[in-house]
């Protein structure tokens, strides 16, 4: 493995954080090397430095992009802890549904966003409950919406095949047999799931309120890799992205004291959701 | 390491009787089977970590069905095949449906220790993965419910200042009068923070 100097150090995770927000500790070097020193290798560089000139200089930004799909943590599983998905069944689509429905007598539109979706596993796991909640409601529209700063993660998203490891994790057998076909030693998402969902690439550090406001949002366990400022910066414009009474759901060990006072916890049997104040 | 549970299964009584010694001698846990229909029967009732099979075998169950009825049973389970090699093929095909790998005849018995290593290094790392998520979720558990209560205690504090700040800037009243107020506030707050 190619060591990294300490000035190179500096170099590449300041680059890290302007690119995707990462902030990486400097004293895990070990972190740097795993994970990037391949990518030397791959595009015939003798250093971290050359690697880094030659991302900086490349109009098509592929290097730029296998350096973030290296260095982002694309850990999840499908219905990753119970109390969100239990939260989201029995407490928030519920409310926003009725919400929504004495509004107008337009079918009403639930836009849902998963703003750090990983390979994908969050917003099926949403897609699903939603099939399961509402069956073959016609009285409503859904726009499920993942986002990830990572190509490969969006990649097998869109996809949805899943290995038995990443099946294993989370799934139960009845859900598995119900929404998933056996695709070799993998598995598929269905076609009816599949649809339900829309993937594509955003930066979170890069300004998205194109995307529009949505009613509910999912931003679970990404801010905990960014600079406080950033943080701060990534939920203000949350705020700015979500409906007035939507609900924002973030990682169970992540706290927003501290961080964005726009928004106020609330409780509900074992879990917390914010809404805006 | 994980001693792995293997269930041989050949309709050639030699070729039979010598991976049972060899993988015995290996210190596997080893069970036979001589024909397809024998294997279903143990798979039913018994666990095992690891079938390895010939691939063509006479009568209905041959490998491939016995990969089947393996998977649908447990997916953990891994299938080798063992294969002559006119039927190179079908092997890759098996290996598709989800076999772990195949071997070819002659066996090399180097070869199939080496493989089963593999598996047995494989699940026991699949083990410690499980172990350490398992560790991960008690301790992330633990963590949200504290996190959790210092979030909304945090809020509830803060909203209680906002107040208390409120009734002492509160314009139309005595400066005693909104001391009197903000200390009402406090002493309500001290009640319900007695009462969490």
């Amino acid at each position: 493995m190619i060591k990294i100097t300490p000035s190179e150090l500096r170099l590449v995770a300041q680059y890290i954080q302007s690119i995707s927000g990462i902030y990486l500790d400097q004293s895990k070097t070990y972190l740097f090397e795993t994970r990037l020193s391949s990518l030397v290798e791959a595009h015939g560089c003798s250093s971290y430095q050359e690697l880094y000139n030659k991302a900086k200089n490349e109009p098509a930004k592929t290097i730029e992009k296998e350096i973030v799909n290296a260095i982002t943590t694309n850990e999840t599983l499908f219905f990753r802890d119970k109390g969100p998905f239990e939260l989201l069944q029995h407490k928030i689509l519920p409310e926003i549904l009725d919400a929504r429905t004495n509004l107008s007598t337009i079918k009403p539109r639930i836009k849902i966003w998963s703003a750090a979706s990983s390979t994908g596993q969050e917003l099926y796991s949403i897609a699903i409950i939603i099939k399961e909640l509402l069956k073959n409601s016609q009285d409503y529209t859904f726009d499920l919406l993942g986002t990830d700063i990572s190509d490969a993660a969006i990649a097998q998203a869109s996809y949805g095949k899943y290995n038995r490891f990443e099946i294993e994790r989370g799934l139960d057998k009845r859900n598995l047999q119900k929404y998933f076909t056996l695709f070799g030693d993998s598995w598929k998402i269905k076609d009816e799931i599949r649809a339900m969902v829309n993937f594509k690439k955003v930066n979170l550090m890069q300004p998205f309120s194109n995307l529009g406001k949505f009613d509910i949002i999912f931003c679970r366990n990404v801010a905990i890799y960014f600079t406080l400022a950033d943080r701060k910066k990534l939920f203000t414009k949350l705020s700015a992205s979500l409906a007035d009474d939507g609900y924002l759901i973030i990682g169970s060990t992540e706290s927003l004291t501290g961080v964005c006072p726009l928004f106020v916890p609330k409780r509900h049997l074992r879990s917390i959701f914010y809404q805006k104040k | 390491m994980t001693i792995l549970s293997i269930l041989v299964v050949d309709d050639d009584p030699a070729l039979l009787r010598l991976l049972q010694k060899q993988l015995t001698k290996a210190e596997y846990r080893v069970e036979i089977a001589e024909d397809g229909y024998v294997a279903k029967t143990l798979l039913e009732k018994h666990r095992y970590d690891v079938v390895l099979t010939d691939l063509i075998m006479p009568g209905e169950i041959g490998g491939i069905e016995i990969l089947d009825i393996a998977k649908k049973k447990d997916r953990s389970i891994e299938v080798v095949l063992i294969t002559g090699h006119s039927s190179l093929d079908t092997a890759v095909e098996a290996m598709k449906k989800g076999a772990n790998d195949y071997l070819e005849k002659p066996i090399n018995f180097d070869e199939l220790f080496l493989r089963l290593d593999k598996i047995a290094h494989a699940k026991t790392m699949r083990k410690s993965a499980t172990d350490l998520s398992l560790a991960l979720n008690r301790t992330e558990d633990e963590a949200t419910q504290t996190i959790q209560m210092l979030e909304i205690l945090s809020n509830t504090l803060q909203q209680s200042m906002q107040e208390i700040e409120n009734a002492l800037r509160a314009e139309n009243h005595s400066p005693e009068s909104n001391i009197a107020h903000a200390l009402s506030i406090i002493s309500q707050h001290a009640g319900r923070s007695t009462t969490q």
